[in-house]
């Protein structure tokens, strides 16, 4: 009955009020990430991100990654890590931290975030000889 | 004989390219250039180009000034003929973003003149 | 040594080839000529022709590897052997002279087997490497086995024996060898024995197991050792420093003139992707011939080193700190302006001579006269005005003419290198005498020493001197004064002497000879001098001006400690050397491979060089530096191109700007008057030259102190000094 008043669509607002944090943490989180959602706390990974799943949305937005609060608008896709990457994707519908057959080794470096952009970021540079070189004027003692 | 007595004769001999006379030329003329002052807020939309529409319509008075001293038809029809293929080209999409600001040559920068400016430049 | 059996042995065939313009000496008993034929085309030839020398007058190339033109004839690689009419042999072309009526057919099926023959022979143990090989594309044995050689192998190696290998030899940081290529043509050893005067090269063994080497370990050494590269006819020598940086056929060559020395070499510059790649000499026969010193053919990596790429103001710090162009003019302009007419010029060794003009108008209009350049040179008598003072008159192939010359404080094999190889041909072509004034070094060449002290011209001069007796005998005497000398406190004595005594000779011998040489060391001195700098900086010393400007000035003939800390010191040059290390401003200027300038050799010879490639960076050519600089202080020249400035240097001295042409000099005898009246008193401290080994000729200005092939040269002759094979007597 309710769900034929469409009551449920105003439950489901309160939950999903309710698991932002409230009116004022909705607002924040709709400011922060343009959108609103209720679902249920998948994991973790190791940079803060939180990962969620709610099968009622459709295949494709079933799954979605909220980043940590310390990137505040700063954040893109190149920062979520390599192991949650394949379970956002449907890779694996095995979350990463649940999976023991992942292979961890010392030698595996840490996730970077991509750094185009950034005082950080990769630039190419000539590894040949310049044709003429330049006199360096002698250092005054 | 008759080459030359042709010769004589020849500028009023010529053969029309398309106008018969002048007033024709500056019909057409006129026509061209109402054809691009249409056309020129859909170029604005359509090549999404950092210039309004007062601008462009200033450039295109601007270009067709450029050609305001010549008076013989064979060579109006000629920059008419050109000018034609240039619109068609635009408004087809056959140029891009690129091509339609080469009109407004702004990047270009202008050849250094005089000895001290060609000297700090280091071209001559 | 090489001298006596030379001309004996070949006493025809080294006169026709070496001495055409000698045959006017004999021309009192020409002998009658001789008809021969080459292919049926009939030719007048005198006898003593070699066959190869009566084909080249028709126009017919006898193929050749040992054979050339300015080296003995060796006749041992047989390529040009050809058909003689009833000679049952073939005649090898190059050896062998005509005789009257012989009819020689350098096309026929007997030649052409013959070379076929020669060329099999000669490839059976070539290794089949040209793709590697430095020499492809230039090489004569490729080209001759094209043209000459058989269409097919007969070479099967059923045994599998190989071809012939011979371990490589190290002779030194400028020659690569590969001897394994080597076909044994002699050429080398004949130029190291003949031209270059050091008898380092041979061969051992016999056969198949010749081997061209230098008998012990030892490097082969000479001012003039690149040349054995160009002569070798195969890839066997070839350039260390150029090895496998690149094709003959994609480089672009530029004609240039050397000006690394006072002998204006010609050259031609190769380039490629903007980049020098060698140096190689270019035919003048009035100058280097086709022979080129080493400094000149490999120090062009010294233009890729050390070089000024932005002009630079000196910081805070007292640090040079590279600036845009405005900031330096407005900088110089601002001192210049500030320093009013209390400005001087010191011109270093290469500057050219658009640039001397250029900054000379500009001085003068600034209300200055204080233009310099950094060799000094007597003020007193006629000075620099008259030109036969300061040029070696007699011109460089006037050395091959004369029969005494006499060598004044000078050791010309270092200084001018080409010079001294023609005095080296005159003296084994030309029973040529000579006599050394000055430290006892090495000529390559027998000479009697007269000593060191300067008193020995005036003993000469007065005839007590026994070498006096033959100077007087002499047809064609030379005096060959070291422009160094002239920088001594007794400079004048020694000038007005040498001039007293060149008068005394040439009164004697009553005709056009010029005695009075002097053989200047850098390449900018004759064209400073016809624009009237002054010689020597002993006026900028007494009184020190507020902005000093140095063309490329970095021999220190004014260091720092001269000048008074408020003077701004502007350097205009190319290298950062010790005159861009003291200066406040630098300007970064072209090299002479980078621009068109004119250049005047010792024997007052305008030549110019062309441009090769551009110059690096922000760097400009000099004149337009000093135009720019005067354009801001706001005393415009009035040339802005090359031709009008061009103009301004016939204005000044017409002789500049014919190039090509050596311009005569005269006024010996009022030279010699005025030169009398200023001082006499010869000093008794011995005359000293600069450069005296090997080891100093290398590096001695800023392109060669910045080149790493001309620093691995000198650790060579370091390093061949503590060989036990070495001979300081023949090195």
């Amino acid at each position: 009955m309710a769900k034929y008043l469409g009551l449920d669509k105003l439950q489901t607002f309160a939950k999903i009020i309710k698991q932002n944090g409230g009116i004022k943490g909705s607002l924040y989180k709709l400011y922060r990430q343009d959108e609103l959602k209720l679902g249920t706390l998948v994991g973790e990974d190791k940079y803060g991100n939180k990962y969620y799943e709610n099968n009622m949305y459709f295949y494709g937005r079933n799954r979605w990654v909220e980043y940590a609060d310390y990137y505040y608008l700063d954040y893109d896709g190149s920062q979520v890590p390599a192991e949650w990457f394949g379970w956002l994707h449907y890779k694996t519908d095995l979350p990463p931290h649940l999976d023991p057959s992942r292979p961890k080794y010392p030698w595996m470096a840490d996730h970077t975030e991509n750094l185009s952009g950034t005082a950080k970021q990769y630039v190419p540079y000539s590894t040949t000889r310049p044709k003429i070189e330049a006199w360096c004027p002698p250092k005054k003692k | 004989m008759a080459a030359s007595e042709l010769a004589r004769k020849g500028p009023k001999l010529v053969k029309p390219i398309l106008s018969i006379d002048h007033g024709e030329a500056r019909r057409r003329v006129l026509n061209l250039y109402k054809t691009w002052y249409r056309q020129i807020p859909y170029i604005v939309l359509d090549f999404d180009i950092p210039k309004n529409i007062e601008q462009c319509r200033a450039k295109l008075r601007e270009e067709f000034r450029k050609n305001a001293h010549v008076k013989d038809v064979r060579v109006i029809d000629m920059l008419v003929i050109k000018g034609q293929m240039e619109l068609k080209e635009t408004v087809h999409g056959w140029k891009t973003k690129g091509h339609v600001m080469t009109f407004f040559k702004d990047t270009q920068e202008p050849k250094p003149e005089g000895f001290l400016a060609k000297f700090i430049s280091g071209t001559n | 040594m090489l001298r006596v059996p030379l001309s004996k042995a070949l006493p025809n065939a080294v006169k026709a080839v070496c001495s055409p313009k000698r045959g006017s000496t004999t021309l009192a008993k020409a002998p009658e000529k001789i008809e021969v034929f080459i292919d049926d085309k009939s030719v007048m030839v005198e006898p003593g022709t070699t066959v190869l020398q009566a084909a080249a007058m028709v126009g017919v190339e006898i193929p050749r590897f040992c054979y050339h033109e300015r080296l003995a004839v060796a006749g041992n690689c047989r390529m040009c052997l050809v058909e003689v009419e009833k000679s049952p042999k073939p005649v090898a072309a190059c050896a062998m002279p005509v005789m009257k009526g012989w009819r020689i057919k350098t096309n026929s099926d007997m030649t052409k087997k013959a070379r076929e023959g020669v060329m099999e022979f000669l490839l059976v143990n070539h290794p089949l490497d040209c793709p590697i090989c430095d020499q492809g594309g230039e090489c004569d044995l490729q080209d001759q086995s094209m043209a000459f050689g058989s269409d097919r192998s007969r070479f099967t190696d059923i045994q599998f024996s190989g071809k012939r290998a011979v371990e490589d030899k190290d002779v030194g940081p400028l020659i690569k060898t590969v001897m394994t290529r080597c076909i044994h043509c002699t050429r080398c050893i004949r130029f190291a024995s003949e031209v270059a005067g050091i008898d380092d090269l041979g061969t051992t063994g016999r056969g198949s197991d010749m081997q061209i080497g230098t008998y012990v370990e030892k490097f082969f050494l000479s001012e003039l050792s690149g040349n054995v590269i160009d002569l070798c006819p195969v890839g066997a020598l070839t350039s260390k420093p150029y090895a496998f940086t690149a094709r003959p056929w994609e480089t672009r060559k530029t004609e240039s003139v050397d000006v690394l020395d006072a002998v204006g070499s010609n050259i031609i510059v190769s380039t490629r992707t903007g980049e020098v790649m060698r140096i190689l000499p270019r035919l003048n026969e009035e100058v280097n011939e086709e022979w080129l010193s080493d400094k000149a053919r490999f120090s062009y990596d010294g233009l890729k080193r050390q070089r000024l790429i932005t002009p630079m103001l000196k910081g805070p710090e007292g640090e040079l700190l590279p600036v845009e162009w405005e900031d330096a003019l407005s900088f110089a302009s601002k001192a210049i302006r500030d320093a009013g007419s209390e400005i001087g010029v010191i011109a270093g060794g290469q500057a050219d001579a658009e640039a001397l003009i250029a900054l000379k108008d500009l001085i003068n209009k600034l209300g200055s006269e204080l233009v310099c350049t950094e060799r000094a040179f007597p003020d007193d008598g006629a000075g620099t005005d008259l030109r036969s003072s300061y040029l070696l008159n007699s011109k460089i192939t006037g050395i091959e003419e004369a029969d005494v010359v006499l060598l004044i404080g000078t050791n010309p094999r270092f200084e001018a290198p080409l010079v001294n190889s023609r005095i080296r041909k005159a003296w084994v072509h030309n029973e040529l005498e000579v006599g050394l004034i000055g430290p006892c070094v090495n000529l390559t060449y027998s000479f009697d020493h007269l000593g060191e002290d300067p008193n020995v011209i005036e003993e000469v001069l007065s005839g007590k001197h026994p070498f006096a007796k033959k100077l007087l005998n002499a047809k064609k005497p030379l005096i060959i004064l070291g422009s160094q000398q002239l920088e001594r406190n007794d400079g004048v004595a020694i000038l007005s002497k040498v001039q007293q005594m060149a008068k005394h000779l040439s009164s004697k011998i009553g005709s056009e000879w010029k005695v009075l040489n002097i053989l200047q060391q850098v390449a900018s001195q004759v064209a400073a001098l016809d624009l009237g700098y002054k010689a020597g900086v002993e006026s900028l010393k007494e009184c020190p001006p507020k902005v000093l400007f140095l063309l490329g000035a970095d021999e220190c003939a004014i260091t720092r400690d001269d000048l008074p800390q408020s003077t701004t010191v502007i350097y205009l040059g190319s290298h950062g050397d010790n005159g861009a290390s003291m200066a406040d401003i630098v300007l970064p200027a072209a090299a002479y491979t980078e621009k068109q300038a004119t250049y005047v050799n010792t024997e007052g010879r305008a030549q110019q060089t062309l441009v090769a490639v551009t110059p690096p960076g922000m760097a400009r050519e000099d004149w337009k530096i000093i135009r720019a600089i005067s354009e801001v202080v706001g005393k415009k020249l009035p040339y802005d191109t090359l031709n009008e400035i061009r103009g301004r240097l016939e204005q000044v001295s017409p002789n500049l700007t014919r190039y090509g042409e050596a311009e005569e000099a005269n006024f010996y005898d009022q030279a010699v008057e005025l030169s009398k009246e200023a001082c006499n008193k010869l000093d008794c401290e011995p005359l000293e030259v600069k450069y005296k080994d090997l080891e100093d000729y290398y590096m001695t200005d800023p392109i060669s102190r910045a080149s790493t092939t001309m620093a691995k040269c000198v650790q060579a002759v370091r390093k061949q000094k503590e060989s036990k094979y070495y001979d300081s007597g023949t090195a």
